[in-house]
Order: structure tokens, then C-alpha cells, then sequence
């Protein structure tokens, strides 16, 4: 069964008097166990899908499920990984994780266990009393992953969560990302991650979907099936396969927008204002 | 100082005194309002436009301008509030018990001689309304949509200012506390002085300048001569000198009267500010008051304020205490509630999406996150309205008398001390010693608590 279905979501909003698609009939759903990766170009609405899928944002038609149950509100059961890690910044990195199960109505003691316990997973021993202003991107983000996971929620959703760091760093948090993917132990084990890096996607992903720019379409997917772990096949012609099976999609998803609809350049511009 | 100047060229000299005050109120806020928008401008739009061949008239036509045009009239904008804050004091100004006025008289000259010479409730309240609603006018019809049709395209809010640092400039800070008898320097110096440290080293040696040379002339104006120690020793034997023996308590008044006014205007404007924030009807409501508030010349509400509550009270005293607390909240209260309103507005996605994720809600959301994010903005608007404070204190617990068989009513306080000092018996050195003494309380309370709290608040910014 999957945990996450999303069907037939439809979404406009209006600008200037202009009517905008956003994303246009858009399906698919993610098993237990799914890494998922949805790639497209910038702006094309893939945020806005995830935050959907969060609760976040309302959609104009269609449905989205959690467990066969609708989603209507934020829940615990899903947490999220920011791009510029929206980590409150007059808290310090262990508040930062506590603050959650705070609102879960954990008390005092056992959100303070909890949280060092996370913060050890993401390898911030002893940076507990830092404020996010002292620490570098990738431990902002480590803290972060800390968050979300501390909640022990069933999926783990990230917008571009590597984005805002420097290569080496987002290569460090991928491995981390999949290692906690991977653990058992841990309750967190359904990961939908949004990216416009295809090879990030390929390397990460049991899953591509790849969309076209707005409105946003899934054009096709890609079923990665790389051995994992995955960091000693990057130089595999098998690897740059499917990298450029996934940029042809945009490449094509690119085509057909340009063709059929003007909207796009209205949209491109809506998007920059 | 400049009154001193033009007083010896006769009636045409106080009508250009007065236009002179006016301007130098004025200026300031273009002024730094330009060099503002000027820096302001992204090394990245600069750099492009000149690796397109945008250069010399052409980069001024199509950059700068483009680029200072909200500078300038938002600045224009607050120079106007600015000029109706000094109209009154302005075209009443009271040397050495003698009201002087432009020959052409005005608006404010008719409102102050109703309420100070006539008391004339009924007049003055008439008055005040009418000043009240061109204000309001002139706002809403002419600035308001001037801004709205300027603002698309600049690069960032004219206003916002930068927290880190705020007043290294002591001097330019302390000049805005300069101030002589029923004159003083424009609101906007403080403002000005919030900006300039933003500024180049160049910029802030031509504005060390200009406050020196200003310290100098009136130093000149005073004395006309160096001060000899003679002079000063005869001045701290005349009164109102006896009266600074209770300097302390004085003191300890004064800050009083500003701190159940900070205190009073700071609950007030982070409820306003919030509510009017995130609901749109409260936004309805708050933000009309806001402009009206904001126009209301303060000076115009003292003298009709003052008179209302003693015909209310019967005694002038507890009438001018409760007059001058109310002016201060009504003074202090719009910079914080700007600020808040702001901040509000600019808390960033994530955060509130963060906040929605993981449920925070009411009273929660408030605490952990409302209220911090906008701490920053509390603090530089708290700045800002103790720095018209501590302008409008000097003018509120002093109220003059123009007939000499009443008695002008005052309440004790340094304001008062100041104002005693500087035209009810012209002593120039305790009027001097005044200034001093405020403006090492203005530093210090900078140095002990404003920077501090900046310093402490700095790390709150989220990066975006």
C-alpha cells in the first residue's frame, strides 16, 4: 500500500488579473520505503507540490492521501527539511529541536533526551547550545534534519534541502540523508525530496519524476535501480544513463511547453515578480 | 542660532528664520534619504550597467535617479511631517519673554496665541482639527499615492534601517538634542543619526563637520566671545542654578515620565502592530489612526491638551503631568508601531511555514515566534521614540505663560530645568550645562542598554 497518494491535483492562482496553472493534473504516489526524488525546472511548482503533500497549501482539485486518510493539516507524522533550513533563529540548536515536541506536549526532560539524542544522530555532539547565527550551513541544516526526525514522523519531506550548501558540504548531508534512510531503527523510512540536480536526483532516488515548467505536468519517471551504496558507481556508464534519461525529459518537457502554451512566458514572468 | 543671526535684520529676519528653521528640519531627511537609496544600489545592477556602457549622465538617468526618486519623496514626505511638528514652535517662538512672531502670522501662530494668550478651548480645538485634517490630506491624497507609484522597482524599503552599530556617531546624536528656548533641531537628526552608520567614513567626517561647526556658531551666538571661567562661575550663581542641587531627582522624574510612556506606547503599538499585521481588519482600522496620529503636530496638541485638562482637573500641575505623559505615548507610540508593523510583515515564509508544520498556534505562536522575530524592530523603534521623547519632553513639562501676572506652570523635571534656564532668565551656562547633561544620559543609556540589546538581538536576524 502507499503511504503517500497524490491524485489528479490541479492548481491556478491569479496574478494581475492573469490566471496562472501551477500544476496541472498531477498524480503519483510513494510507496513504503520510497526514496523519491520530483525534479524539474525552477519555478515549475514542485514546491509547492511538497508543500501540499505537507499540508501547507491548499489545491484547487484533486486529493491527496496519507495513509488512505485526506490531508488537510500539518501533521507530525510528516515532517519537512527547508531549503534555507528555516531554523528560528533565537533558539539554539537544541530549542531548535525541542520546539516541536514541545507543541507534541512532551515535558521538559524528555524533549532535552530527545533532542541530544538527534543532534548526536547528525553528528552536532556539543553544539547544542549554539545559536543557528554561529553556525555554518551545514550544520544548520544537520540541525534541520534533527528537527524533523525528532518528531519520528513517517515521511520525510525536503525542498531542495542541499541546495543553499557548497558542493562538498551536500555531499557529506546525502550520505547522512541516506544512511538515515537506510537505518532501521529508525521510524522515518518514506523520503520525497525535491531538487532541480539531476544528478543529485539519480544518486539518491529509487524514483525520478520529472516535471515540465509551468504548468507543471510529471512528463515521465525514471526508476533508478543502481546498487546502493550508490558513491562507488558515479563513474558508471550505468550512472550517466539514467542522468541523461532525466535530461532528456526536461529537455522534452521543455519542447512541448514552448509549443502549446504562451502561458509559460506569462508565467515566467509572474514568477520573477 | 539662526534667530540670533536674523533677529538683527527686523521682521523680514524672523520671517526668514523661520523658513530657515523650517528648512533645516527639512533637508535633513531628503538628505540622508538619498545617500541612502544611493548606497543602496546592488553592486550587481551598478557592475551591469556599466559593463553595458551605462556611464556618467546615462548611469544617473537610468540608475540613480530610477533609484533615489522613493528616497526623496518619502524623504520629502517626512521632511513635511517634520515641518508641521516645528510650525508651531516655529511661528511662536518666545527669546527671553518676549513672543516673536512673523509679521505674516500663520497657522501655528494662531493656534499657540489661542491657547496660550486667549484659552480659547473651543478655538483651539477647532484649530487643531483643521491642522489636524490638511495633514491627514496632504498624506493620504498627495504622499501616500506618490509613494505607492514610486515604490515599484526599488531595491529595498527606503526606511528599513540597518540594526548593527546603531549611534557611533555620538555627536551627531547629541546634536539633536540641541536646544534653544522654544527652538530646537529637527526629529530627523535622530533618524539621521540611526542612518549614518551606514555611511562611509567620508560621509560621516562631512556630518562630524557640519554638527561641529553647528556646536561652534552656537557657542558663537551665546557668548560672541570665548567663555571665560568668570562667565560660567556667574552663571551657576544665578538662577535657575539653585535648582540644580536636586539635579538627581530631577533626573530620576524625567526618566520616569519617559518610562511609563515607553512602557505605556510599547504594549500599545506591539498589540496594534501585530493585530494590524496579520488581520485585515484591524489593519483596517489601525492604519487610518495611523495617519492621523502621525499628523496630528504634536506641538499643536500641547497647548489645547494642557488647557482641556485643567479645565478638566483644576489643578494646572497634575494637568500638565498627565498632558506631558500623554504627549509622550502619543509621540513614541507610531515609530514602534511602524517598526512592528514591519517586522510583522517581514518575517520570513519559512519560519511561519515552520510554525504551521509543527503546530504552533496562539499564545505559542506569539511567544516563540511573533515576538522574537520582531525583537530587533522593537529595539531600533524604541530608539527612535526615546529620541522623540526625550525632543518632546523638553517642550511638554514646561508650559509657557505670555502675561506676567500668571505664572508659567511647570512640572520639576530636567525638561523643565532646561527651559527655565534657557528663556525664563536667559542663563545661557546652565542652559548649556543642561544640554550636557542630557546628552550624557541619551550616550550612556546608548552604550549600557540600546547597543547592548542590538548586540544581543543581532543573532534573531534570519538570513534569507
Amino acid at each position: 500500500m502507499s503511504v503517500i497518494e497524490v491524485e489528479n491535483i490541479t492548481k491556478t492562482f491569479t496574478s494581475e488579473k492573469t490566471k496562472i496553472v501551477v500544476l496541472d493534473n498531477v498524480s503519483f504516489s510513494v510507496g513504503k520505503e520510497d526514496f523519491l526524488c520530483i525534479v524539474g525546472p525552477s519555478g515549475c511548482g514542485k514546491s509547492t507540490l511538497l508543500r501540499m503533500i505537507a499540508g501547507l497549501e491548499k489545491y484547487d482539485s484533486g486529493r491527496i492521501l496519507f495513509n488512505g486518510q485526506l490531508i488537510t493539516k500539518p501533521s507530525p507524522k510528516i515532517a519537512m527539511v527547508f531549503q534555507l533550513f528555516g531554523l528560528l533563529p533565537w533558539k539554539t540548536a537544541l530549542e531548535n529541536v525541542e520546539v516541536p515536541l514541545e507543541v507534541l506536549g512532551l515535558v521538559k526532560q524528555s524533549r532535552v533526551h530527545i533532542a541530544e539524542e538527534y543532534l548526536q544522530m547528525v553528528g552536532l555532539e556539543g553544539f547544542g547550545n549554539t545559536y543557528p547565527h554561529d553556525l555554518s550551513g551545514g550544520m544548520k541544516q544537520r540541525v534541520g534534519i534533527a528537527r524533523a526526525l525528532a518528531l519520528k514522523p513517517e515521511v520525510l519531506l525536503m525542498d531542495e534541502p542541499f541546495s543553499s550548501l557548497d558542493e562538498l558540504t551536500a555531499k557529506t548531508l546525502r550520505e547522512l540523508v541516506l544512511n538515515i534512510w537506510q537505518n532501521p531503527t529508525l521510524p522515518t523510512n518514506t523520503f520525497i525530496m525535491v531538487s532541480h540536480n539531476v544528478e543529485e536526483a539519480v544518486f539518491m532516488a529509487d524514483r525520478v519524476i520529472v516535471m515540465t515548467p509551468r504548468p507543471a505536468k510529471i512528463i515521465g519517471e525514471v526508476k533508478v535501480s543502481i546498487p546502493r551504496p550508490r558513491s562507488k558507481y558515479l563513474r558508471d556508464k550505468e550512472y550517466f544513463k539514467y542522468v541523461d534519461e532525466v535530461v532528456s525529459m526536461l529537455e522534452k518537457g521543455k519542447a512541448i511547453t514552448r509549443d502549446t502554451s504562451p502561458l509559460s512566458l506569462t508565467a515566467e514572468r509572474a514568477s520573477r515578480s | 542660532m539662526v534667530i540670533g543671526f536674523l533677529f538683527a535684520l527686523g521682521p523680514l529676519g524672523i520671517e526668514l528664520s523661520v523658513i530657515v528653521l523650517l528648512f533645516t528640519s527639512m533637508a535633513w531627511a531628503i538628505f540622508f534619504g538619498v545617500i541612502g537609496a544611493i548606497r543602496g544600489i546592488p553592486t550587481n545592477v551598478a557592475e551591469s550597467s556599466k559593463s553595458f556602457g551605462l556611464t556618467g549622465w546615462r548611469y544617473i538617468r537610468h540608475v540613480v535617479l530610477p533609484a533615489i526618486t522613493p528616497a526623496v519623496i518619502s524623504g520629502a514626505n517626512l521632511a513635511w511631517c517634520d515641518g508641521w511638528f516645528f510650525m508651531i514652535a516655529a511661528e511662536y517662538i518666545q527669546y527671553q519673554g518676549n513672543v516673536v512672531s512673523p509679521p505674516s502670522g500663520g497657522l501655528g501662530y494662531l493656534l499657540a496665541k489661542t491657547a496660550y494668550d486667549l484659552k480659547d478651548m473651543n478655538l483651539a480645538i477647532v484649530l487643531l482639527v483643521f491642522i489636524t485634517f490638511i495633514v491627514v490630506y496632504f498624506n493620504t491624497l498627495t504622499w501616500h499615492k506618490l509613494m505607492e507609484r514610486a515604490s515599484t522597482g526599488t531595491f529595498k524599503p527606503v526606511f528599513r534601517m540597518d540594526l548593527s552599530g546603531v549611534g557611533k556617531l555620538g555627536v551627531a546624536r547629541a546634536g539633536s538634542w540641541l536646544h534653544f528656548g522654544r527652538l530646537h533641531w529637527p526629529k530627523s537628526f535622530s533618524i539621521a543619526a540611526q542612518r549614518l552608520q551606514k555611511y562611509s567614513r567620508i560621509e560621516k567626517v562631512i556630518a562630524l563637520v557640519l554638527a561641529s561647526t553647528t556646536l561652534l556658531l552656537v557657542l558663537y551666538r551665546f557668548f560672541g566671545q570665548l567663555p571665560t571661567a568668570e562667565m560660567i562661575n556667574q552663571g551657576f550663581h544665578q538662577p535657575p542654578a539653585a535648582e540644580l542641587v536636586g539635579l538627581p531627582w530631577l533626573i530620576l522624574f524625567t526618566m520616569g515620565r519617559l518610562s511609563i510612556a515607553y512602557g505605556i506606547s510599547l504594549a500599545a503599538a506591539i498589540t496594534m502592530g501585530v493585530l494590524a499585521a496579520e488581520h485585515r481588519r484591524f489593519a483596517a482600522i489601525f492604519y487610518p489612526l495611523y495617519d492621523i496620529g502621525q499628523g496630528v503636530p504634536i506641538l499643536a496638541l500641547f497647548p489645547v491638551l494642557s488647557l482641556g485638562l485643567t479645565g478638566l482637573l483644576g489643578d494646572p500641575r497634575i494637568a500638565l503631568e498627565l498632558t506631558c505623559i500623554i504627549m509622550l505615548v502619543l509621540d513614541m507610540i507610531w515609530y514602534m508601531f511602524l517598526n512592528v508593523v514591519s517586522a510583522v510583515k517581514n518575517i520570513p515564509t519559512e519560519i511561519n511555514e515552520v510554525g504551521r508544520l509543527f503546530g504552533f498556534k496562539g499564545l505559542k505562536r506569539i511567544t516563540h515566534l511573533v515576538v522574537p522575530s520582531i525583537l530587533p524592530a522593537i529595539v531600533t523603534g524604541s530608539i527612535l521614540s526615546w529620541g522623540t521623547g526625550w525632543n518632546t519632553i523638553i517642550f511638554a513639562e514646561y508650559l509657557p505663560s505670555t502675561e506676567p501676572t500668571i505664572p508659567p506652570v511647570s512640572v520639576p523635571g530636567i525638561g523643565s530645568l532646561l527651559d527655565k534656564a534657557g528663556y525664563e532668565f536667559g542663563n545661557t551656562v546652565v542652559l548649556i550645562f543642561m544640554l550636557g547633561v542630557i546628552a550624557v544620559i541619551v550616550l550612556s543609556m546608548e552604550g549600557l542598554v540600546w547597543r547592548r540589546l542590538l548586540r544581543r538581538f543581532e543573532k534573531y536576524h534570519v538570513e534569507v
